[in-house]
């Protein structure tokens, strides 16, 4: 089943979307990531984002959790224009309404996996003492358990981007964006980690948007678009 | 020939083609470098001027053999914090370089040659400094002395040679790892434990309890006749001082780290603690620097209290002018204890923007994730204010208890109220050398680079 070619394009009788793109263009230097590229993600489903290396997936993942601000376009979340947000509140919502995950690099290496899920909780005023307990319960959750009080230099691929998906969700996001999470695991690891994922997100209603040029990884996702040359092409629901 | 040619080529190729990391990485080791050139010229210039020559400067402190020697060891002296601020400033970037030179490797390049590339980037930099330096203390001491003698030159040429061959050494050194693994260091699994410092500490005191005796009773028999027992007396002081406040920095760190680590409330202290605690061996050689200003500027200021009280008692109507000599000493040790502060402070703040600039991916990661700046800010000068606070308080009462001794030996045993000053100056000026990197947090933890690996 072939879709519109924008985000406000939905399929079926769906809710609307929790997240909106409209016409996105963003140039790094001389290179045009983005170039009037437009998405929905809508409450509670998962949607991959894939597309060749260099087609502007991560670019586009950055701009709809504002991380980067697009050159041109807009992106609206419950009625806020991110691009015309400052900083401090952007870095608030993705505390609070957002969750992310990258390839590596999102754990802090010299904080046990514990300290590292307790982080968001901690920095949004929660005691140390229950910030710990809440994020051993996702540990335990994600299949971490035992390894609580290890650093992420000691734990395997899999466990590291694990703990690191419980570290987006603590604290009980509305939408997860997730940059390869995958990328740097085998396909054993890749398995447990996407499980881990896709039920959570359905458990807890999570939005989770999904960058990735993996065939496997893509196949969790409810729908998949694709990035060509910075343009969203055609949606194509694959579940 | 041909070789070299290329290899000059290839080095000034990727340092051109790098980021401004290696800009500043080149500006800052040929400043290190050309404050080395300028106390060693300055040592050798001292050196080399003949018995029974009179100096008209400094009030003549400089004519007598005696005193003239205790500038040389104290410019000589001066050199250790400049070493360690020069090896600071070659550090800058080192995993991009590590990264850069695997590459060389992996593409084929021999230990030899990636060795080589490596001594050229560091060497050039430092020849660059070295030239300057040389040519402007040439000029100054032909200004300031009319007659310099052929060792004066001979000393200059060596110096010349010397510091830019040293960092070549440095740079090749640094890079040893590399050279043995095409694959680069990607993570450190081997933690430092510190026994080294503490070794060398032990060892050192070791030797310095068994040489000491020795060189004071023969001190009485042996009258001008070189004695070897008092050299390895000082070098095996300075090696057991030197050693043991890296390990008490180190110490401090770890302790503070754990201590810390349990109790954090909120999320900076955390991040600090931890990073105190996972490797409290990173910044100890520049706070031990730290400290060792702390004990020398603290007792110093005890000690200068002491002979000017001295003085004072002995001959209570001298003019001013009459003890320029030794307040002329003074000030110029004040100077010194001043100039060694300041590159030391220097070390730390470049060493701070180091560690940030190596972090800076994980760094944006946190700041994507929505981990405020000012977080990470105060995470930052964390890990330098707690391990300083309980270290230079000990240096401080280390410096106090020096300045104690020599006031009872010689003086009233008065001390003065500035000596207590000193390590809370130290500490703030520290805090501020660390806040000079918080800018380039704000500007170099950026999401964007979250596109580089």
């Amino acid at each position: 089943m072939t879709h519109g070619d924008t985000a406000t394009a939905t399929h079926g009788t769906a809710a609307p979307p929790l997240l909106t793109a409209r016409d996105l263009v963003k140039a790094h230097g001389r290179t045009e990531a983005l170039r009037g590229a437009s998405l929905g993600l809508r409450a509670g489903e998962i949607l991959a984002v894939t597309g060749a290396s260099g087609s502007g997936k991560s670019t586009l993942l950055h701009c709809l959790a504002g991380i980067v601000r697009p050159d041109a376009g807009s992106v609206t979340y419950g009625g806020l224009r991110l691009e015309e947000l400052p900083e401090k509140r952007l870095s608030e919502l993705r505390r609070t309404d957002f969750g992310v995950v990258f390839q590596f690099g999102q754990l802090i290496p010299e904080l046990t996996a514990v300290d590292n899920v307790a982080l968001p909780l901690l920095l949004a005023g929660t005691t140390r003492a229950e910030a710990r307990a809440r994020a051993g319960e996702w540990l335990e959750r994600f299949g971490v358990r035992g390894q609580e009080e290890l650093r992420p230099g000691e734990m395997s691929g899999g466990q590291a981007q694990r703990a690191a998906l419980a570290r987006a969700l603590v604290t009980g996001p509305k939408a997860v964006f997730a940059d390869e999470p995958t990328g740097a695991l085998d396909s054993l690891a890749t398995e447990q980690v996407m499980t881990a994922l896709a039920h959570t997100a359905r458990e807890s209603g999570t939005a989770v948007l999904l960058v990735t040029h993996d065939a496997q990884v893509a196949a969790y996702a409810d729908r998949e678009v694709r990035l060509r040359d910075g343009a969203v092409s055609p949606l194509e629901v694959t579940a | 020939m041909t070789t070299l040619t290329s290899d000059i080529r290839l080095a000034r190729q990727l340092v051109h083609g790098s980021d401004r990391r290696e800009w500043w990485r080149i500006a800052l080791t040929a400043a290190g470098a050309a404050a080395a050139t300028g106390f060693a010229l300055a040592a050798v210039t001292l050196a080399s001027v003949p018995s029974g020559y009179t100096v008209s400067h400094f009030h003549g402190l400089l004519t007598g053999a005696g005193t003239r020697g205790g500038v040389i060891s104290g410019l000589l002296l001066l050199l250790v914090p400049v070493l360690a601020f020069l090896g600071q400033c070659t550090r800058i970037g080192a995993v991009h370089r590590d990264r850069r030179l695997a590459g060389l490797r992996l593409a084929g390049a021999t230990p030899w040659q990636v060795r080589r590339i490596a001594a050229l980037e560091t060497g050039l930099a430092c020849l660059l400094g070295s030239a300057v330096a040389t040519v402007f203390s040439a000029l100054s001491v032909l200004r300031l002395w009319s007659g310099p003698t052929a060792a004066t030159w001979v000393g200059f040429a060596l110096v010349a040679v010397g510091v830019p061959a040293l960092g070549a050494v440095a740079g090749a050194v640094a890079l040893r790892r590399v050279v043995a693994s095409p694959l680069g260091r990607v993570r450190r699994t081997v933690r430092r434990s510190g026994r080294g410092p503490g070794l060398l500490f032990l060892s050192g005191l070791t030797v310095l309890v068994a040489v000491a005796p020795l060189a004071m009773n023969r001190g009485h028999v042996a009258g001008n006749r070189f004695d070897w027992h008092t050299p390895l007396t000082v070098f095996c002081l300075v090696v057991a001082l030197g050693a043991g406040v890296v390990w008490l920095a180190g110490a401090t760190a770890r302790f503070t780290g754990r201590l810390l680590a349990e109790r954090a409330r909120t999320a900076a202290p955390l991040i600090a603690a931890e990073r105190l605690r996972d490797d409290p061996w990173a910044p100890a050689r520049t706070h031990a620097a730290v400290l060792l200003v702390t004990v020398a500027g603290t007792a110093f200021l005890c000690i200068r209290h002491a002979l000017l009280t001295d003085l004072h008692a002995m001959a209570p109507d001298h003019r001013a002018a009459d003890l320029a000599y030794y307040t002329t000493g003074l000030d110029l040790t004040g100077a010194a204890v001043l100039v060694a502060l300041a590159i030391t402070l220097s070390g730390l703040a470049v060493g701070t923007a180091e560690s940030l600039a190596t972090r800076r991916r994980t760094l944006a990661a946190q700041v994507a994730a929505g981990v405020p700046h000012t977080v990470l800010g105060r995470a930052l000068l964390l890990e330098t204010a707690l391990p300083l606070a309980p270290a230079l308080l000990l240096a401080g009462a280390g410096g106090m208890a020096i300045g104690t001794w020599y006031a009872t030996l010689t003086s009233d045993g008065s001390l003065p109220w500035t000596a207590l000053l000193v390590a809370p100056a130290v500490y703030a000026s520290c805090l501020l050398a660390a806040a000079t990197a918080l800018p380039l947090l704000r500007r170099s933890v950026r999401p964007g680079e979250l596109r580089y690996a």
